[in-house]
C-alpha cells in the first residue's frame, strides 16, 4: 500500500505546483484570492449594469448566484485540465524514475481541491458582507458536493491522463468542451433566460445541477438535487475503481510513448 | 532467484515501434490520412539477453551508441517493461539515469533536496536529518537558499551527487554517474564508490573504459548486431577496444 515515502512524495508534488504558480510574481499567493475575486467582479458589474437586474434575482441572491457558479464552474475546470495534463507534465520525471504514478494524478487534483477550499472562503466572505444567512447543513451540503466532484475528476483523470500521452489533441478539445460548459451550465445567467426548449441541457448537465444544488443551499438554505449528488457519488466511487485497474495497466507503457 | 542474486536478467527482448513518417500523436494526420495505416519501423533494441549482477557486484555495461545500453537500465527499474522475458530484482533498487531528477530550477537547493530526495525514495524525517551532510558533503552551505536556476551545472550536480548517496538501497543503477564536478569534488565521487564496494550491488553503463576497468567485476558488452558478451574486465575491454 502507501509508504511513508508515497506520502511525502504527495506533499512534495503538491507543495511544489503551489509555489511554482505563484513564483516570481509580487502579490505571490494573494493571487489565489484576487483571480477569483475579480473574475466574480467583471461578471458581477457587466451583467448586472447591462440589464440592471438579472432575471428576477436582486442584486445581492445575483451575486451569489454568479459566485456560487463560478466556483463550483472553475472547480470543474481545473480539476479536469490539471488531471488530464497531469502525467504529460512529468513526463521528465516518470522517464528516468519509478514511483508510484498515481501520485502526480491525485496531487493536480489536490491542487484543485485546495482552490476551490480557497473559493469557497472568498464566498463565504463576500457572502457575511452582502448578508447572506449560511445554515450549517448548507455548508456541509457543498462539502459533500465538493467531495463527490473531486472523487469523480478522480477517476476521470485515470483515463484522461493516459489518453493524453497519445493524443495530444485532447488538451484543445477539452479546453472546448470546458468553454461550451460554461456556457451550458448556466453559470452567470438565470436559467429562465434560456429558451425553454433548449433548458433541458441545463437540466441534464451534471455540473450545472451541482451548481443549482449550491446556490439553492446558499439563496433559500433549501437542500436539493439530494439523489443526484449520492447518484454521482455512487458513480464516481465506480469510476475510480475501474479507472485505477485501468491506470494501472496502461500506465506501464506510458514511459516509451512519450 | 538464488540469495546471492540481487538483479536477474532472463531472455530479455525489448522491440520500439518508431513510426516512419512524422508521429501520429495528434489527430491531424488521422484526419489527413484516415484508410493510411500508420506505418512503424521495427527497431529491436535488445535482443535474448541474459545475466545476473550478484550481490556486492559492480557490473558495468559497455558497448557503442544505440545498443540497448540505456534502455536495459530503464527496464531493470522498472520504467518499461520488457516485451520477452523478464527481470528480477533482490533488494531496494534505486535509478540514477540521471542526477537530480525532478529538479526544480526555481526553488531553492534546500527545497530541491527535499524534492528529488523524496523523489528517490528518502522521507520527510530522513531527509530533516541529513540536510546538513548534504550541504556539507556538496560544499554549498552558503548556498542552500539560492535558486538553483543560479548554480553552475557543476554546483547543482555536486548538490545532486551528495543527495543520490544518502539514498538507502541495496542496488544502484548507473548511467554515466560516477563521477561528477570538478577534479576535487571527482575524488570525493571515487572515494564514495571505493567506500561502498562489495556492499552495495550496482548496474553500471559507461563510455568512460577507464573508470570502468577500475571498479568493475565484470563487464557485459552489448554489440551493434545484438550479441553479447560477458566476463573478466580486463579481457572484454581488451577486444571492445580491438573492434573499435
Amino acid at each position: 500500500m502507501l509508504s511513508k515515502n508515497d506520502i511525502d512524495l504527495y506533499k512534495q508534488f503538491v507543495k511544489t505546483i503551489f509555489k511554482m504558480r505563484y513564483k516570481g510574481s509580487i502579490l505571490g499567493f494573494l493571487w489565489v484570492l484576487l483571480k477569483p475575486f475579480f473574475m466574480f467582479l467583471i461578471l458581477f458589474v457587466v451583467f448586472s449594469s447591462v440589464s440592471g437586474q438579472v432575471g428576477n434575482l436582486t442584486s445581492q441572491q445575483y451575486a451569489v448566484y454568479l459566485l456560487s457558479g463560478l466556483v463550483i464552474y472553475t472547480f470543474f475546470q481545473e480539476g479536469i485540465t490539471w488531471g488530464l495534463n497531469s502525467i504529460m507534465e512529468r513526463a521528465g520525471l516518470i522517464v528516468k524514475i519509478n514511483f508510484k504514478r498515481e501520485i502526480v494524478v491525485i496531487s493536480a487534483l489536490t491542487m484543485a481541491l485546495i482552490n476551490f477550499g480557497i473559493n469557497l472562503l472568498i464566498i463565504g466572505i463576500i457572502g457575511t458582507v452582502l448578508g447572506v444567512q449560511f445554515s450549517l447543513l448548507g455548508i456541509a451540503y457543498i462539502l459533500l458536493i465538493g467531495v463527490v466532484m473531486f472523487l469523480g475528476m478522480y477517476g476521470i483523470a485515470f483515463f484522461t491522463s493516459i489518453w493524453m500521452v497519445y493524443v495530444r489533441d485532447l488538451a484543445h478539445i477539452m479546453e472546448l468542451v470546458l468553454q461550451l460548459m460554461f456556457y451550458a451550465s448556466a453559470v452567470f445567467f438565470p436559467i429562465e433566460m434560456i429558451p425553454e426548449q433548449y433548458q433541458f441541457i441545463v437540466r441534464y448537465n451534471p455540473i450545472a445541477l451541482f451548481i443549482q444544488a449550491v446556490r439553492e443551499a446558499l439563496i433559500n438554505q433549501n437542500i436539493m438535487n439530494v439523489k443526484f449528488v449520492l447518484l454521482s457519488l455512487l458513480l464516481s466511487i465506480i469510476l475510480i475503481i475501474i479507472g485505477n485497474k485501468y491506470f494501472k495497466k496502461k500506465i506501464l507503457k506510458v514511459a516509451e510513448n512519450f | 532467484m538464488e540469495k546471492d542474486i540481487a538483479i536477474q536478467v532472463k531472455n530479455v527482448t525489448k522491440e520500439f515501434k518508431v513510426p516512419v513518417k512524422g508521429n501520429k500523436n495528434t489527430l491531424q494526420e488521422r484526419f489527413l490520412n484516415p484508410f493510411q495505416k500508420t506505418h512503424y519501423r521495427e527497431f529491436i533494441a535488445l535482443k535474448n539477453l541474459s545475466f545476473d549482477v550478484k550481490k556486492g557486484e559492480f557490473f558495468s555495461v559497455i558497448g557503442p551508441n544505440g545498443v540497448g545500453k540505456s534502455t536495459l537500465l530503464k527496464i531493470v527499474s522498472g520504467i518499461y517493461v520488457p516485451d520477452e522475458g523478464s527481470v528480477e530484482v533482490n533488494g531496494n533498487l534505486v535509478p540514477f539515469l540521471e542526477l537530480g531528477v525532478g529538479f526544480n530550477p526555481e526553488l531553492s537547493a534546500r527545497e530541491n533536496v527535499y524534492l528529488n530526495g523524496t523523489i528517490l525514495g528518502l522521507t520527510k524525517k530522513e531527509l530533516d536529518k541529513y540536510i546538513d551532510e548534504i550541504f556539507d558533503f556538496a560544499e554549498l552551505r552558503d548556498f542552500a537558499d539560492m535558486s538553483i536556476k543560479n548554480f553552475s551545472s557543476g554546483m547543482a550536480v555536486r548538490l545532486a551527487f551528495s543527495i543520490a548517496i544518502r539514498v538507502k538501497s541495496d542496488i544502484l543503477v548507473l548511467d554515466e554517474v560516477l563521477a561528477v564536478g570538478d577534479a576535487e569534488f571527482q575524488k570525493k565521487c571515487y572515494a564514495y564508490f571505493d567506500s561502498i564496494k562489495g556492499t552495495k550491488s550496482i548496474l553500471y553503463v559507461s563510455h568512460a573504459l577507464s573508470s570502468v576497468s577500475r571498479y568493475s567485476d565484470r563487464v557485459l558488452w552489448l554489440k551493434e548486431d545484438r550479441t553479447y558478451e560477458i566476463g573478466d574486465p580486463a579481457e572484454i575491454l581488451e577486444k571492445y577496444k580491438g573492434s573499435l
